[in-house]
């Protein structure tokens, strides 16, 4: 046992479990200070700003869990929206052949770092890094850095703004999104596989699974995600833009990373990456509604700042807690309870000599 | 007769529940070769990490030049002139052959200034010493490790060491390169150093040594002179072999089945550079337990790893139930019925932060899966059913690998591969670091498994295990089959001689 479960519940230091309250405390103090929090206006506006940058990171937590990393997908997403407007507006196909086409070209995008990664054998950061200017410059050389496709059929655009049975289609997706890579994960010998390789991929490899088809699949579906995420973002803003997406990849990493999920690869979990999307969306928009006495002078900058104070509060918590736990062990008589556990250990994994 | 350069009296050292070193006592004279002898963990490493400052014994003393050293570390060590060339060399690769040798050598000047001048100029005369063709701007990365060896040695003796310590110096070495190593051994003796010279070539402790130490278990057995004052060979191969496995093999080892079925697995000229391995004809039965023996680096392993498809074979054929077959990678040995239990466990055999269970399930997740979708009920079934078999200790088979024991984990990395439901099993160390009760039990489930039909080739350095359970013992010496011995029949002597005799 270790020493900590003693004084604090271990489910009680679990990331997922630290972020909900964290949710529910934020959610608390908007309601009583910010202005017009809880009308389901704000509520439908939240989904509808959060679900591309909540899809990017549904689709990050799988390679995270492989112990990848893909900082491609915001890029991505300005090549695709670039893309679907050339499909419509260049090449005048109609709406639905184009949507499709473009989803393809996120995948063959994805393709193409899942090749470098897996058949070269080349670290995900840096193929990734490679990929990030990479889409992003394609997307700005197609568009000459200044053209903006505008006018689409009113039936895409009402993807950015209609409501089905009370909420906003991109809640429908983005559930439906949720509920995939929650399956995949926890359900399916992918996600198992995913864990494994996260874990150890020379140990994955040796017990007979095939490590670079497995690793390949969730760059090939963050590649499909992130061209659906244009497709939303160009029906919410009624325009394909280069600049979709920009900066969207950390704010994916770092939900992800805020959810519970080892940047190291082999554990986490998606409704962790769900309580860490969430915080980060409530307390963004959150922020823009308090009044300025509580934003201490920092204005618009304020949502960034928390974020990045949550992610280094959530990342440092636990540890901090397994210390406090241990220091307070030792002032207590436990002290010697712990000590043959320790030895055992010991004893446990020898240090064989060569 | 001046001091001895180097004296241990009764050192003991123990890891945990390990007991590496027993009482080993051995002393080095100045002008001396002595070579230090044992079969694979008899404790040769530890006590060169003792003598090198690595370790610190639990008891014993360590005198050097003299004068008894009680606190040794490794910068101590080097400043009272011992010098030790590990097998593998220990270099920057990306910094040049003048540059490594300075950072050994030179003393910081002031405010860290580098004299390149001077450091070329001792680096071409240390070189030339030892007759290296190398040239000191060459960067490490660009020479082959037999070079870098040789400029692990001009270090060494640029370094004015008095002891100097080699480990299986020639294991890479080419003749020519072991004939100006040899050059340099005789030099260093006639200067008045002291060298223990370790290797598993006798042909190279007869043509060097002057004495030799015996380690076995953990004991030193003996120290004796090879040569009498005469200049004749006091000694035999087979006296130094028998002394290094003289002792009695335990007769624990559960009883053979003789029932032996048709042919399963038939290698026919096996080769692979990756591995090292050449020319390997061998063929495994239903129902027979064959050893594999060998030194470490012999090509057992690499064996293994070709049949399991993590290094291909280059050339040669694999025919399993009489069907010849190649076998590219792991997934496919494992649909081919081919297991391998890997030597390192903790690494390849079980991956530490994932539960029992999903270890177990792990190389069996298409038979077990065929939607690839989880049923956990099947998972737990499974899982419980090989604890059970097994007799794995765990609070429960949800507990993580990393919490068990190594036998434990050994029996997890079997049962894995028994879930596979295997024709042919590699085993490759299996009761390596496991204690007495479990290692026993792993070799009744070997046996059993055996008696149940399945072809098992167990890799063992362990000469008790290999005589007590093979049916036949392949001896492997530098990548190829060296002799296939009885199992019945064969004793430590001959499997050790046909593992060290020179061809």
């Amino acid at each position: 046992m270790s020493p900590q479960t003693r004084f604090i519940p271990k489910q009680l230091l679990r990331q997922e479990f630290l972020l909900l309250m964290v949710v529910l405390l934020e959610v608390g103090f908007f309601l009583c200070t910010a202005k017009n929090f809880g009308t389901s206006d704000n509520i439908s506006n939240i989904i509808r700003h959060s679900a591309e940058i909540g899809l990017l990171t549904l689709a990050m937590m799988p390679v995270i869990l492989t112990g990848g990393i893909d900082l491609s997908v915001g890029s991505l997403m300005g090549f695709c929206a670039v893309m679907f407007g050339v499909i419509t507006h260049d090449w005048h196909v109609a709406t639905p052949p184009a949507a499709a086409l473009t989803l393809l070209a996120g995948l063959l995008a994805g393709a193409f770092n899942a090749l470098l990664i897996t058949a070269l054998r080349l670290p995900p950061l840096i193929v990734t890094l490679g990929t990030y200017s990479l889409f992003r410059g394609l997307a700005e050389a197609i568009t000459q850095g200044t053209k903006t496709y505008r006018s689409f059929d009113s039936d895409f655009i009402n993807l950015g703004e209609i409501h089905w049975v009370g909420m906003p289609i991109q809640a429908w997706i983005f559930a439906s999104a949720a509920l995939f890579f929650y399956l995949l994960v926890h359900r399916t010998t992918f996600g198992r596989s995913f864990r494994a390789i996260g874990f150890s991929p020379e140990g994955t490899r040796y017990a007979g699974i095939s490590v670079q088809k497995r690793t390949a699949l969730p760059y090939l579906l963050t590649g499909i995600t992130a061209a659906l995420a244009s497709l939303l973002f160009t029906a919410r803003l009624h325009q394909a833009r280069a600049d979709a997406g920009m900066g969207y990849e950390l704010y994916a990493v770092t939900a992800v990373v805020l959810g519970g999920t080892s940047i190291f690869g082999g554990t986490g979990t998606v409704h962790g990456t769900l309580a860490g999307i969430t915080a980060i969306a409530v307390l963004s928009n959150g922020i823009g509604r308090v009044p300025a006495v509580f934003k201490a002078g920092v204005g618009g900058e304020l949502a960034a700042l928390l974020t990045g104070a949550l992610l280094l509060i959530a990342l440092t918590a636990p540890g901090i807690g397994n210390h406090l736990a241990k220091m307070f062990a030792k002032d207590s008589t436990n002290l010697e309870k712990l000590k043959p556990s320790v030895s055992q250990h010991a004893q446990k994994t020898p240090i064989l000599p060569s | 007769m001046p001091p001895l350069l180097l004296r241990l009296s009764d050192i003991k050292k123990s890891f945990g529940a390990v007991k590496a070193l027993k009482g080993v006592s051995f002393e080095l004279r100045p002008g001396e070769v002595h070579a230090l002898l044992g079969e694979n963990g008899a404790g040769k490493s530890t006590l060169i990490k003792v003598i090198t400052g690595a370790h610190i014994p639990d008891s014993g003393t360590l005198e050097i030049s003299g004068g008894i050293v009680s606190h040794l570390t490794p910068t101590r060590s080097q400043e009272l002139g011992i010098s030790c060339i590990y097998q593998q060399p220990a270099l920057f690769s990306d910094l040049s052959v003048s540059e490594n040798i300075g950072l050994r050598l030179e003393k910081n000047g002031p405010f860290g200034k580098v004299n390149w001048k001077q450091r070329h100029k001792t680096a071409v005369a240390l070189l030339q010493r030892i007759g290296a063709n190398i040239r000191p701007e060459t960067h490490v990365s660009e020479l082959s490790m037999p070079e870098q060896q040789l400029v692990e040695i001009a270090c060494a003796l640029g370094s004015g060491a008095k002891i100097v310590i080699m480990d299986e110096p020639t294991a890479s070495l080419t003749r020519s390169e072991q004939e100006l190593l040899f050059g340099v051994v005789r030099d260093l003796r006639t200067s008045g150093a002291g060298v223990i010279y370790i290797s598993h070539r006798l042909e190279e402790i007869f043509a060097l040594a002057d004495r030799v130490t015996v380690l076995r278990d953990g004991e030193s057995v003996c120290t004796r002179s090879v040569r009498s004052a005469a200049g004749k060979n006091e000694l035999s191969e087979d006296e130094l072999i028998r002394l290094m496995v003289g002792r009695d093999v335990a007769s624990i080892y559960p009883p053979r089945e003789s029932a032996r079925g048709e042919v399963i697995l038939e290698l026919q000229n096996i080769s692979c550079a990756a591995g090292r391995i050449r020319d390997i004809n061998l063929s495994v039965r239903a129902g027979e337990v064959l050893g594999l023996a060998g030194l470490v680096g012999a090509g057992r392993t690499e064996l293994a790893r070709v049949l399991f498809g993590i290094t291909p074979a280059d050339s040669g054929s694999i025919h399993l139930d009489g069907r010849e077959l190649v076998v590219r990678n792991p997934r496919q040995a494992v649909c081919l019925g081919i297991a391998y239990v890997p030597e390192d466990r903790r690494r390849h055999g079980v991956i530490l932060p994932m539960p029992i269970t999903e270890n177990i399930s792990m190389a069996v997740h298409s038979k077990l899966f065929p939607a690839q979708w989880l049923n956990f009920q099947r998972e737990r079934d499974l899982g419980k059913r090989f604890v059970h078999a097994l007799g794995i200790k765990a609070s429960s088979p949800d507990a993580l690998g990393g919490s068990l024991s190594g036998g434990n984990q050994q029996k997890v990395s079997l049962a894995r591969w028994l879930a596979t439901e295997p024709r042919l099993l590699i085993l490759d160390e299996p009761t390596q670091g496991v204690d007495v009760g479990a290692k026993s039990e792993i070799h009744r489930i070997i046996r059993d498994l055996a008696a149940k039909g399945l072809a098992v080739i167990m890799i063992s350095s362990d000469l008790p295990e290999i005589l007590g359970m093979s049916d036949r013992i392949a001896v492997m010496r530098e990548g190829r089959i060296a002799e296939i011995l009885d199992g019945a029949s064969a004793s430590a002597q001959s499997v050790m001689s046909a593992a060290l005799r020179s061809a």
